[in-house]
């Protein structure tokens, strides 16, 4: 039996200003502590790590102990090991980017690449641009040195370069600290940057000066059509997040960073201060489960899987959801962002989802500044197809609910169809 | 051994944090005061760890829907656990605003034209083909539009024409399935804090609340930094006494208890006008209540040892 006593963080009144920026949402952390045994949660974005083979990776493990315990046991270089760092040439090779191993480093998942990144480069009040809506975990890794956040809207084809121009005009060459993007199957609106966008991109941010962060955990999940060289692969100047969660299992927190050699040199530093090395251990499994092929077939194995849920999600939307809502169609990928009339407030809508079993993550979050309220971001990367199907329904049975309300004031013709919500 | 105080704060609602913030405040003032304090989240753990504990009284300091609403306060009478604040019912009505508005109306007491719509009635009934009659029913805009159960400023619009009220009215629906529309009152702001009951009440020093710029809204609420407070008020001695006299007479007619906010606005013309009554008010650090007490020349324990008390009375007497 629990208890519902509560513990006082004593400290409550000594954390630095700069936390208060990273505070997260109220509404959301009070949903996300609820629960109910027959929860569909289609918010969060878990790779299903269960078709990753456990014997595989027991056997990498003890491998890797029985070969090179007292080196996975001890402390290691600061950049990586540099047997894992060839292995990620390697893997880089395979998606067009020609590296040397000393060309990056090894971090504790792309997130620690985020976090030294902003570390690195941002002062407070510093202007950084990404996409609208974005990662949300970099929002929070880089609103912890209070910069200000600019966001760039999107459509099918990913960030748009006609607004990009303009911002970039307005701001004035080195007007931004750099560009944040995730051009493949971007979190959390699912869309593709198209290769000509890419080539724009690069082209505006040598224009004017900007270093361009291309965050890539997806780009290996494509479901359907060609890949799309990254613009790493297209610019040597651009400095590349890559990780392992997706293609392994994100519990063993490797990602690395490329960059050109000074912001490199620059990054290694703040890494030695923020862990001194990373995970040897960690290092040392992952370079023996990528050894030999079976790993190839375990991430064709994942690639189909979110193929299907993909595939389940877009079936049930196209089934479920009202005529309203409109939303994406990711060729790759975890996330399906979907759009309802501005008038609907999806935080305040997030209470009756969690009643009736099923939650999301609003679209507010996505954003440093409150827009995107009338959106969400559905997760089909970690339900079954089945409950996939189920979480839609009842998430569409909300959704007609709240649509109900809305359209007797448009039948009386107090709302306008395409009317902004209130605040 | 000094009685076993649980205080109850935390819980689902949407003031889940201040309410945490407010439990802080009372466990220390208490644990300072001499009681036996245990601090108590309202998770599904709630009944079983009061069931283990028996508690001597409980402490109330949720704040919104399910601490002001009459739940808890219903499920402690079944548990025969006293508790601080207005009664099950005296609590259901001040949660409902609409409802709050009709009980003072009926007993003479100034509040704010108004009318009361339902999701229901826009739904089921054409209620939207009427908004018209809107500014006609509650005097004119500009109008403020709030859901009727639903603490802190959350989902609460100004509207100063007609463009802007349905989405206001489908704003304040998103939080609860009654909205309001009430006439704006300009003027002072004021929050009067009433302790006891009886013989024993005591209506604080009224608080005024003078918004650094713009409508004192959630965020507002939340961040001292924005508004500026003075206790007491900047109003004059039969201002103050009117306010106090109002106050006093909300509180009695809804049959509250130990504790209450009257939250107030006092226009040009001096006259009071009765925007809700809050039966579980904030006790952070930049709460009302508090700063009235201050200014009142009293401690925060000694405000909260004399609400505990009035509960463990009720233990004593069996009521």
């Amino acid at each position: 039996m629990g208890t519902a006593r509560v513990v006082f963080d004593r400290w409550h009144d000594r954390y630095a200003e700069r936390l208060a920026g990273v505070r997260s949402s109220a509404v959301r952390d009070l949903f996300a502590a609820a629960s109910r045994p027959d929860m569909i949660s289609l918010s969060g974005g878990m790779p299903a790590v269960g078709l990753v083979p456990h014997d595989a990776v027991a056997a990498a493990a003890r491998d890797a102990v029985h070969h090179e315990g007292a080196a996975a046991l001890q402390y290691g270089s600061s950049d990586g090991r540099p047997e894992i760092r060839a292995l990620i040439t390697e893997l880089m090779a395979e998606i067009g980017v020609r590296l040397q191993p000393s060309d990056l480093l090894v971090t504790a998942g792309a997130q620690q690449g985020l976090d030294l990144l902003a570390k690195t480069f941002v002062d407070p009040g510093d202007i950084i641009i990404c996409e609208g809506p974005t990662y949300v975990g970099a929002l929070q890794a880089f609103s912890a040195y209070q910069p200000d956040i600019r966001c760039v809207p999107m459509d099918d084809d990913g960030m748009r370069m006609d607004l990009l121009e303009e911002l970039l005009l307005e701001l004035g060459p080195r007007g931004a600290k750099f560009i944040y993007t995730i051009p493949n199957f971007q979190n959390p609106a699912g869309v593709t940057m198209s290769p000509e966008r890419r080539r724009r991109l690069l082209e505006l941010a040598h224009e004017y000066d900007i270093p361009v962060v291309e965050d890539d955990p997806y780009g290996r999940l494509r479901f359907e059509g060609g890949h799309m060289k990254p613009l790493r692969a297209l610019d040597d100047e651009v400095i590349y997040l890559g990780t392992f969660s997706k293609i392994f299992a994100p519990g063993l927190r490797l990602g690395w960073v490329t960059a050109p050699r000074p912001i490199l040199a620059k990054i290694l530093l703040v890494k030695q201060a923020a862990d001194l090395c990373g995970s040897n251990f960690a290092q040392v499994t992952a370079e023996r489960y990528f050894k030999g092929t079976r790993w190839r077939r375990v991430l064709q194995k994942l690639t189909t899987t979110y193929a299907e849920r993909r595939d389940a999600m877009i079936a049930a939307l196209e089934e479920h959801f009202p005529a309203e809502a409109r939303w994406t169609k990711p060729d790759g990928g975890f996330f399906v962002w979907v759009e309802l009339p501005k008038f609907v407030d999806c935080n305040a809508m997030l209470a009756e989802a969690v009643e009736r079993g099923v939650t999301y993550a609003p679209g507010d979050g996505f954003y440093p500044d409150g827009r995107g309220k009338n959106c969400m971001r559905l997760a089909f990367c970690y339900a079954e197809p089945s409950a996939i199907n189920e979480g839609i329904r009842r998430l569409a049975e909300v959704i007609e609910d709240r649509l109900e309300l809305y359209r007797a004031f448009i039948a009386a013709g107090a709302l306008r169809e395409e009317e902004e919500g209130a605040a | 051994m000094r009685e076993k105080i649980a205080v109850l704060m935390g819980g689902r609602s949407l003031e889940r944090e201040v309410s945490l913030a407010s439990g802080r405040r009372v466990t220390d003032a208490l644990t300072a005061a001499g009681y036996r304090v245990l601090p108590l989240d309202v998770t599904a753990d709630l009944v079983a760890t009061i069931r283990a504990e028996r508690p001597d009284a409980a402490y109330i300091a949720l704040h919104g829907k399910y601490g002001e609403d009459g739940t808890i306060q219903e499920l402690l009478e079944f548990l025969g656990v006293p508790y601080t604040g207005p009664g099950v019912v005296s609590c259901t009505l001040s949660w409902d605003k609409s409802v709050t508005k009709h009980m003072l109306a009926e007993k003479g007491l100034p509040t704010p034209a108004w009318i009361t719509l339902t999701s229901d009635a826009f739904k089921e009934m054409g209620a939207a083909t009427a908004l018209d009659l809107i500014p006609a029913a509650v005097g004119g805009f500009p109008v403020a539009v709030k859901p009727s159960r639903q603490g802190s400023a959350l989902g609460m619009t100004k509207v100063d024409s007609a463009e802007g009220l349905a989405e206001a009215l489908l704003d304040a629906l998103s939080y609860d399935t009654s909205a309001l529309v009430e006439k704006w009152v300009d003027g002072v702001e004021l929050a009067v804090s009433v302790v006891g009951d009886g013989d024993s009440l005591t209506v604080l020093p009224p608080v005024e609340i003078a918004p650094k710029e713009g409508l004192y809204d959630f965020s507002a609420r939340m961040s001292a930094d924005d508004v500026d407070f003075f206790a007491p008020a900047r109003i004059t001695a039969e201002q103050t006494a009117e306010v106090v006299r109002v106050a006093r007479e909300v509180h009695e007619a809804l049959d509250c208890r130990d504790v209450s906010r009257v939250d107030m606005m006092l226009d040009i013309h001096g006259r009071v006008h009765v925007l809700e009554c809050n039966t579980s008010p904030g006790m952070t650090e930049t709460s009302l209540l508090p700063m009235a007490a201050e200014a009142a020349g009293t401690t925060f324990t000694e405000v909260v040892s004399a609400i505990i008390e009035a509960a463990l009375a009720r233990k004593d007497s069996g009521t």
